[in-house]
């Protein structure tokens, strides 16, 4: 049986969610980012500004050129927080195979619901008029037997699109459109591709796989299968035991402190690390995130050489990594830390007495009193920086827009 | 300088000495080869300050000289050139040396012989002869279970001490202890206990490749440099510094139980247990169960990937003791059954969170200790 795989987008999230919370800002050219003034980009766009020539990362001050009448808005990330949690909570109503993608998309696998819920058009409105009727959002749905023919099938008549491919279509459908198109295919490999004098998806779909694999390497042999709408991909639920644990948040301003920036990655370190020894597992993969202020954002990496459950090991890490990203010399809206490849608890016996074994019994000392006490009842001193940022409570400090999830 | 000399020697000589030349170095002129003529032989010594390799080819020389040359440069011209008479000519005070080989000519651009870093030679010192043969076995045995990483320089080295007539090889990396006893042909007079890097005796290993003389080891009066000195090449080493663990009560001196295998069939099955440890940590989990009413003693090899499947190999073991049952990491099972040669090996336990520990059946040169994993059984 053919997959009957949907993708969801809301059209200009932030800022329809904006103009939910103020009906005035409807059929406006709205800008969220910040004020033409400040050193900002774009972070989203409304039609109709962008029927003007204003794009998401382009500099304020060159949206307010092309788009002088626009209105500018800070952004309020707590409310986009709100409207993500509601329209995954309705997409899971469907299904419990939903599988988000960042804040406003995601793909959600309904094979076999047909007789259920009655043709995928028609759940696809009905999801659709749900998103409108209790979020105020309008959303854009692609239905296709893969998640890359989804995708690209709800992008195609934004906003507000509904676009299904017939099993055994996907080709053909993708035949005629911008090799841009395709998840896969950035502005660089578009170019790349364009010096072939390759445009269309159909144009791709007749390479070889020989030549894309030696000139794109790995992603060649997603590149052939993709231009063919042949994506095998499982819509991965987060309803599957937890592959990773990360903790990350967005700073009221931009931060440059250094001070700043390690206590907050040694505070959600700690916060990860306690995570993990509440589910008893170590893990063996530390991953950085940094989003930068001009919404650049980046994962960096690093393996430990035993899995651990400790904090310490963590931070260990992930500050070096952090110090690498600032390099770049940008000011870091958002900050997280995740780790993964999790064991349970199985660990490596050493030869000699363990040094590690000393960092164990404190955390586990630490832990047990933050339970009965409360989070903040023990603050690691290379956190108290952060107090002048964030209030604090029972929980642990209140981040101000915190995207505590794993 | 002139001389000639055929250019199978000279290639030959090339890769010797050319596993010493620098790689990645803030030293350039360390990524040249030293020639010299040394009496009626050419001489060729690279370094890359950590070890230095020097080896001898015949030549016949007609002017004395010593120059330093590219030698990667050279080591693919020569391999490239028929096998044929080469003469190799150094016009006075320049550093360009002429290669001519059958019609082929070359030029080559070098570096004065000065600037190379001095090789170390080691005068004083009494020479200790080793076996060629069974060095190489002990180094084959010992030196893999070095640590790789440089957080205790001292993990990275293997110790040698020479006490009486035998030389003890021990390397630990913090999770597996490999130790191999070698006898000398003669005793030495005072006890010697020196760290020589595990990477330098690799090396040592590959010169060693089919000599079957003793190899001449000395270390100097500062203990911080040694001299292997082969038939027609020598390694100087630098040593490592430090206080190497007291290794001798890691070695459990009892165990509960002791299962001896066929060494072949056990690699086997742990190579194949590992193809499913290798999603999770590598653990793979042994039980041994001695003979009873239901058969013969066995020893069972297993691994399990979560969403892959498992794997169950099993083999006839002659058990002594109680059964037990034991994790290790796939990757130290694999290296330490790799390396012994014996037909049949002991595995010793006695909880499955106290130390493991491996011997050859037969011989009783060499013990290896691995520490366990910690699993949920």
């Amino acid at each position: 049986m053919p997959r009957q795989i949907f993708h969801l987008d809301l059209d200009a999230f932030f800022v329809s969610v904006e103009q939910a919370l103020n009906p005035s800002l409807k059929g406006k050219p709205v800008v969220v980012g910040g004020q033409p003034s400040s050193r900002g980009v774009v972070a989203c766009a409304s039609y109709e500004a962008r029927a003007l020539g204003v794009r998401t990362a382009m500099p304020l001050a060159q949206a307010q050129r092309l788009c002088p009448q626009a209105v500018f808005l800070p952004g309020q990330f707590a409310r986009y927080q709100e409207a993500t949690e509601g329209f995954m909570a309705i997409l899971r109503n469907y299904t419990p195979q939903v599988q988000p993608g960042g804040n406003d998309e995601a793909f959600l696998d309904l094979t076999g619901f047909e007789p259920l819920y009655g043709p995928a058009r028609q759940t696809a409105q009905t999801i659709k008029g749900r998103i409108q009727k209790e979020l105020g959002l309008t959303a854009s749905v692609g239905i296709a037997t893969s998640k890359v023919v989804s995708k690209v099938a709800s992008d195609l008549e934004k906003p507000d699109g509904l676009v299904e491919v017939a099993p055994g279509q996907e080709a053909s459908f993708l035949a005629p459109l911008a090799v841009g198109r395709l998840p896969m295919v950035g502005p660089r490999t578009e170019q790349a591709l364009g010096r072939w004098g390759i445009a269309t998806v159909g144009q791709l779909a007749s390479l070889p796989l020989s030549s894309l694999q030696s000139y794109f390497g790995k992603a060649g042999f997603t590149l052939y299968h993709f231009a063919r709408g042949i994506d095998a991909s499982p819509v991965i639920s987060e309803t599957a035991p937890a592959k990773s644990i990360s903790r990350s948040t967005t700073f009221p301003q931009d931060l440059w402190d250094r001070r700043l920036l390690k206590a907050a990655l040694y505070y959600l370190s700690e916060r990860v690390g306690a995570q993990l020894r509440r589910e008893g597992q170590a893990a063996r993969c530390v991953t950085l995130k940094v989003r930068y202020e001009d919404f650049l954002t980046i994962g960096r990496s690093r393996t430990l050489r035993q899995p651990s459950d400790a904090h310490q090991a963590f931070f260990a890490a992930a500050w070096p990594l952090l110090e690498q990203a600032l390099e770049r010399r940008r000011s870091v809206r958002l900050v997280g830390i995740g780790v993964s490849r999790l064991t349970e608890g199985e660990h490596q016996a050493l030869l000699w007495p363990d040094p590690g074994e000393r960092v164990r019994h404190l955390n586990q000392a630490v832990d047990s009193m933050r339970q009965r006490y409360g989070f903040t009842a023990l603050r690691a001193g290379l956190t108290l920086p952060l107090s002048q940022l964030y209030p604090e409570d029972q929980g642990g400090l209140v981040l101000q827009t915190p995207c505590l999830s794993r | 300088m002139k001389l000639s000399c055929l250019q199978e020697n000279l290639s030959r000589g090339l890769g010797i000495v050319g596993r010493a030349v620098a790689t990645r170095t803030t030293l350039p002129i360390t990524n040249n080869v030293l020639l010299a003529t040394d009496g009626g032989r050419l001489k060729l010594s690279a370094t890359n300050l950590e070890i230095a390799i020097t080896c001898w080819i015949g030549a016949k020389v007609e002017e004395e000289g010593t120059t330093t040359v590219p030698a990667r440069l050279l080591t693919d011209l020569v391999s490239s050139l028929p096998n044929e008479r080469m003469d190799l000519s150094q016009p006075l005070r320049s550093h360009t040396i002429h290669l001519a080989c059958g019609r082929n000519e070359a030029k080559i651009t070098g570096q004065a012989a000065a600037d190379f870093p001095p090789i170390p030679t080691i005068g004083e010192g009494v020479a200790i002869p080793v076996g060629g043969d069974a060095l190489h076995t002990a180094i084959d045995q010992v030196a893999f279970a070095a640590a790789t990483d440089e957080s205790r320089p001292v993990l990275t080295g293997v110790q040698a001490s020479f006490e009486g007539s035998t030389v003890t090889l021990a390397a630990a990396d913090g999770f597996r202890l490999s130790v191999h006893k070698l006898a000398l042909d003669q005793p030495v007079a005072e006890k010697v206990a020196v760290i020589i890097p595990a990477r330098s005796l690799q090396e040592l290993n590959r010169l060693l490749d089919g000599q079957e003389e003793p190899v001449q080891v000395t270390v100097n009066a500062a203990r911080s440099q040694a001299l292997f000195k082969l038939k027609n090449a020598e390694m100087v080493s630098q040593l490592v510094q430090g206080t190497f663990p007291n290794y001798g009560q890691l070695i459990p001196q009892s165990s509960q139980s002791r299962a001896v295998v066929n060494r072949a069939e056990f690699l086997r099955a742990t190579k194949a247990a590992a193809i499913f440890a290798r999603d999770g940590s590598g653990i793979i989990r042994l039980q041994v169960t001695p003979a009873g009413e239901l058969g013969p003693g066995k020893l069972a090899v297993s691994a399990r990937a979560e969403e892959l499947g498992e794997n169950l190999g099993e083999l006839d073991a002659a058990v002594t003791g109680e059964a037990g049952k034991i994790a290790f990491n796939a990757k130290y099972l694999t290296e330490v059954l790799s390396v012994l040669d014996s037909e049949q090996v002991a595995l010793e336990t006695t909880s499955p969170t106290s130390p493991g520990v491996i011997r050859p059946v037969g011989v009783d040169n060499f013990v290896h200790v691995v520490m366990p994993m910690f699993v949920q059984w």
